[in-house]
């Protein structure tokens, strides 16, 4: 069920793959990983990848930033990801 | 009282909408209620399980130009606030304060799932059916028309005018062919801190006043202005809302958000009256961030682009109606719903959704006396000049925002410019 890690957070399991890189255009500049306060990336031989969804407020900074448009960048299925009472 | 766990409306497979707003968060609730209190079969489509739970803002709202069953109807606001203080931080502390003050509130304090769950209601009581945990994943699309969404079950929920409030990610608008995503020059991503607090050391440090913090670059406690905000700090209720913002990229260089956030933050927690006075009373209880647009509607390419299409209208920041002042964009929701739903009445009415037919409201916003000028107002983005020098930087720092309740208050609250001036201290 859904989990806390960061206070006043939960995250509702069951998201899908909703952000994912596009190995192809990625020119592995890490631009995802400089804004990404979730720390959802990592970069290695060159390319990002998505090191995990958990922390991810679905804010997009990673698609908006990302040079090549190598993000593709989705909504998590409905009722999952992170929801919060204090926003 | 409504239960939004599981709230989901019956649709059969040949079922069909007048009017599907994606987006239970502030403007969607607002133009689905008109819509269902003019009869048309309105449905609203949100992702998340209760309306508002994945909005996250620091929130006050000027409610002068609300619509009236918002003002009237008691919402769940935190608190009412009668001025800002401005403190500009050097070497720490506190070195210049002004403060700016009304005999009336200035704007509200609201956290965004109760006042969302609640914008939502009222839509529901009005007749408008509402589907959470659904996540609209593209457009139906017939020719050139939008006619209706495909939901992340794969279902289609066919309309006849769509009402995109799905915020400015803007997915639908693009794959509907109508809009490009924002560039990151012009989006700021927040890092917010919501701390518990007694109601009385609220009432006694704050005085129900909101705080914005400006400091030299060297002070690191916030973006450089231009590149970023002010600290805020939102008291509410019985807990203070903090925010700092960094835009994604300035001059060429993308920030290193991911660093430079928690940096400020630390670093802000260290000046004086954090650490004397707020602090000791305030205990950390949710930490959340989210991307927020400002100075979208200063570049060309993001004011031109198309706010409607055939079959579609857009709202609130999916329109790209941020506020390029104060960065509040929430009564821009609710004045942008409010024409849209008017527009998507009229347009049913003479059965043509062309974007040639819902071109007025174009017109219509172009008219209000809020919304062009919240898009196109270069103030604060001027700021960024005025920081070289620190005088400069006061005094144009502090006019811009006093700039904002000039053109707000006079024109909502039919006050003359000069009652208002009267108020304001001198800088």
């Amino acid at each position: 069920m859904a989990k806390e890690a960061i206070p006043g957070v939960e995250w509702v399991p069951g998201t899908g793959d909703f952000i994912k890189i596009i190995e192809e255009k990625c020119n592995g500049c890490g631009d995802c990983v400089r804004v990404c306060l979730g720390k959802c990336f990592g970069l290695r031989q060159r390319k990002a990848y998505v090191k995990g969804l958990e922390h991810c407020f679905e804010c997009a900074a990673c698609w908006f930033v990302c040079p090549e448009d190598a993000i593709d960048f989705s909504w998590p299925k409905g009722g999952t990801g992170f929801r919060t009472e204090f926003g | 009282m409504i239960d939004f766990y599981h709230c989901f409306a019956e649709v059969s497979d040949m079922e069909k909408y007048d009017v599907i707003v994606v987006g239970a968060g502030f403007g969607g609730p607002v133009a689905a209620k008109k819509c269902a209190e003019a009869g048309l079969h309105t449905l609203i489509v949100e992702r998340g399980q209760r309306p508002g739970e994945k909005v996250v803002s620091g929130t006050y709202v000027p409610l002068f130009g609300a619509p009236e069953w918002i003002r009237e109807g008691n919402p769940p606001l935190e608190r009412a606030a009668y001025g800002w203080r401005y403190h500009f931080i050097k070497g720490g502390d506190i070195y210049l304060s002004i403060d700016v003050s009304f005999p009336f509130p200035i704007s509200h304090g609201m956290y965004c799932r109760p006042m969302c769950t609640w914008l939502a209601e009222q839509a529901v009581k009005a007749g408008a059916e509402l589907r959470t945990s659904t996540t609209a994943v593209d457009v139906v699309k017939d020719k050139d028309f939008v006619k209706g969404i495909v939901t992340d079950e794969g279902e289609e929920l066919r309309c006849d005018i769509l009402i995109n409030s799905e915020g400015l990610q803007n997915l639908l608008a693009i794959k509907a062919g109508i809009r490009k995503k924002y560039i990151p020059d012009a989006i700021e991503l927040c890092l917010e801190y919501d701390f518990e607090m007694d109601s009385a050391d609220i009432d006694r440090i704050f005085d129900n006043r909101i705080e914005f913090h400006f400091a030299m670059p060297e002070e690191k406690v916030i973006a450089p202005l231009g590149q970023g905000s002010v600290v805020y700090l939102f008291p509410y209720g019985n807990s203070l809302h903090t925010c700092i913002g960094q835009f994604l990229k300035h001059d060429g260089e993308v920030a290193q958000t991911s660093k430079l956030l928690e940096e400020y933050y630390e670093n802000y927690f260290q000046t004086k009256r954090w650490k004397e006075v707020i602090g000791p009373k305030a205990k950390l209880r949710a930490k959340m961030w989210d991307t927020c647009p400002l100075y979208v509607g200063l570049f060309p390419e993001m004011h031109s682009m198309p706010r409607c299409g055939n079959g579609i209208l857009l709202i609130g920041d999916a329109a790209g109606f941020e506020d390029t002042s104060s960065g509040a964009g929430i009564a821009n929701a609710w004045y942008s719903a409010d024409i849209a739903a008017d527009v998507a009445i009229e347009a049913l009415k003479a059965k043509d959704t062309s974007a040639a037919f819902l071109a007025k409201y174009d017109e219509l916003w172009q008219a209000h006396p809020v919304l062009p000028r919240s898009i196109s107002d270069r103030g604060r983005r001027n700021l960024l000049q005025a920081q070289k020098d620190e005088a400069t930087m006061v005094k144009l720092g502090f006019e811009q925002w006093f700039n904002s309740v000039y053109d707000l208050i006079p024109m909502l609250n039919e006050m003359k410019p000069s009652e208002i001036k009267a108020m304001l201290p001198k800088v």
